[in-house]
């Protein structure tokens, strides 16, 4: 009968959790996939290995960290699941349509759009250091990759991304940063 | 002492948390100090960019796998919920069934049976329904509640519909078919799923012992009669 109590208090606590931060998973898994549908999935999958391997948590103030390592994983095992050899940009902003536009702001939605386009390397670590807040270096942990190949991701990353926008780039700084960066 | 470049190169990187060795050289170089400026406009905008309206598709926590047919397994439910119709049966306890998995959804959104004289708000319906190609026009009834949930692998509109009996549910089930009429009396759940000529099924259900499955044949007649498609999907008839 404790233990039973014992579980049914940790299962809300866990569930309460989760629940708070859905939606910072959600979006960072939406720009993962830039599939709802999908991130929708990915994040159910997470939560239920999140709650299978909840012993692994010992402090609930990196479960944040924590779960979104494990959505990257689940999202790699999703994407091998489903073989796409080629992803049609144009096709996954039509599909999302609803989502990019959602807001009145028509420059938000065109970023939106935009990001879309970027490519995974790029898009990855600038989603998590915008929305996530993530430092540099945690990023590096995350993505394992060095400080100097973030950075550099970084800045091609807004390089780029600014282009799409149309945005003034004629003072931006050349690509200079070789392969070795990466 | 730094360049230009350098420093642009620096704050592209994170414009809002630049290295404070840098702060020297924004203090001597105007155009370098309106350049950042541009990018923080930019970097805000980004921000709001990123930050989805995910509310819409906030689903429950749930702890337990969702059900999920896949391959053969897809195909060998196809074939027992085949047999079922045709013999058309009562499904009185659809464990593997469509029904079943109807049911088994309404246990994840118990806030959508609501008894309610507010309509969703329009905004809300049409963005459930726009996912799904549709329209529905005001002779389904007043809409209570719209939400777009995953389904058997699909995102399909969970509509509430207010009656006087009270709140009868609608699931538009446009990527599963069924070959008649199915009725099911399930886990206090009355329904029927009613098949859609091009466009797999409509799930109607009532909740209660008091559930009255004439009244929950009445709203699936007048939902039906009240869609339009747009176009999008259109299940294979069984």
């Amino acid at each position: 009968m404790k233990d039973e109590v014992g579980g049914n208090l940790q299962r809300a606590r866990f569930q309460a959790l989760c629940r708070a931060l859905r939606p910072d998973l959600l979006r960072f898994a939406f720009w993962l996939a830039r599939d709802l549908a999908l991130a929708e999935d990915v994040v159910q999958e997470t939560m239920l290995r999140a709650w299978k391997a909840r012993d692994s948590l010992k402090d609930e103030a990196a479960a944040k960290p924590w779960l979104l390592t494990i959505i990257r994983r689940e999202y790699a095992r999703s994407f091998e699941r489903r073989r796409l050899a080629t992803v049609d940009v144009d096709e996954l902003i039509a599909k999302e349509e609803p989502m990019l536009a959602a807001s009145q702001d028509q420059d938000i939605a065109e970023l939106r759009a935009a990001l879309f386009k970027l490519p995974d390397e790029y898009r990855e670590p600038l989603v998590l250091q915008v929305l996530m807040g993530y430092s540099t270096a945690e990023i590096a942990a995350e993505l394992r990759l060095s400080n100097a190949a973030v950075l550099t991701r970084l800045f091609r990353a807004r390089k780029r991304l600014r282009a799409l926008c149309g945005e003034d780039t004629a003072l931006d700084p050349e690509d200079t940063a070789g392969d070795g960066d990466e | 002492m730094i360049g230009c470049a350098e420093y642009r190169r620096a704050v592209l990187t994170n414009p809002r948390d630049a290295p404070p060795e840098l702060a020297t050289h924004l203090a001597d170089c105007h155009e370098c100090s309106a350049y950042l400026e541009r990018l923080l406009r930019f970097e805000d905008r980004l921000g709001r960019a990123l930050r989805v309206d995910v509310r819409e598709s906030a689903e429950p926590v749930r702890m337990r796998p969702r059900r999920v047919y896949r391959g053969w397994l897809a195909m060998a439910a196809s074939v027992v919920a085949a047999l079922v119709l045709a013999g058309g049966l009562w499904v009185a306890a659809p464990h593997s069934s469509l029904a079943a998995d109807v049911v088994a959804h309404m246990a994840g959104e118990p806030e959508a049976w609501a008894r309610t004289d507010v309509p969703v708000p329009a905004s809300d319906l049409d963005r459930v329904l726009e996912r799904a190609h549709m329209r529905l026009t005001p002779k389904a009834g007043m809409v209570s509640y719209a939400q777009s949930c995953r389904f058997r692998g699909h995102t399909v509109p969970h509509l509430v519909v207010q009656t006087g009996m009270g709140p009868v549910t609608v699931m538009v089930l446009s990527y599963d078919s069924v070959a008649k009429t199915v009725r099911f009396d399930e886990e206090g759940y009355r329904g029927v799923i009613i098949p859609v000529l091009g466009h797999g099924s409509l799930a109607v259900l009532a909740r209660g012992p008091d559930a009255d499955l004439a009244v929950v044949r009445k709203v699936a007649e007048r939902v039906e009669n009240a869609i339009v498609w747009e176009s999008g999907p259109s299940a294979t008839q069984p």
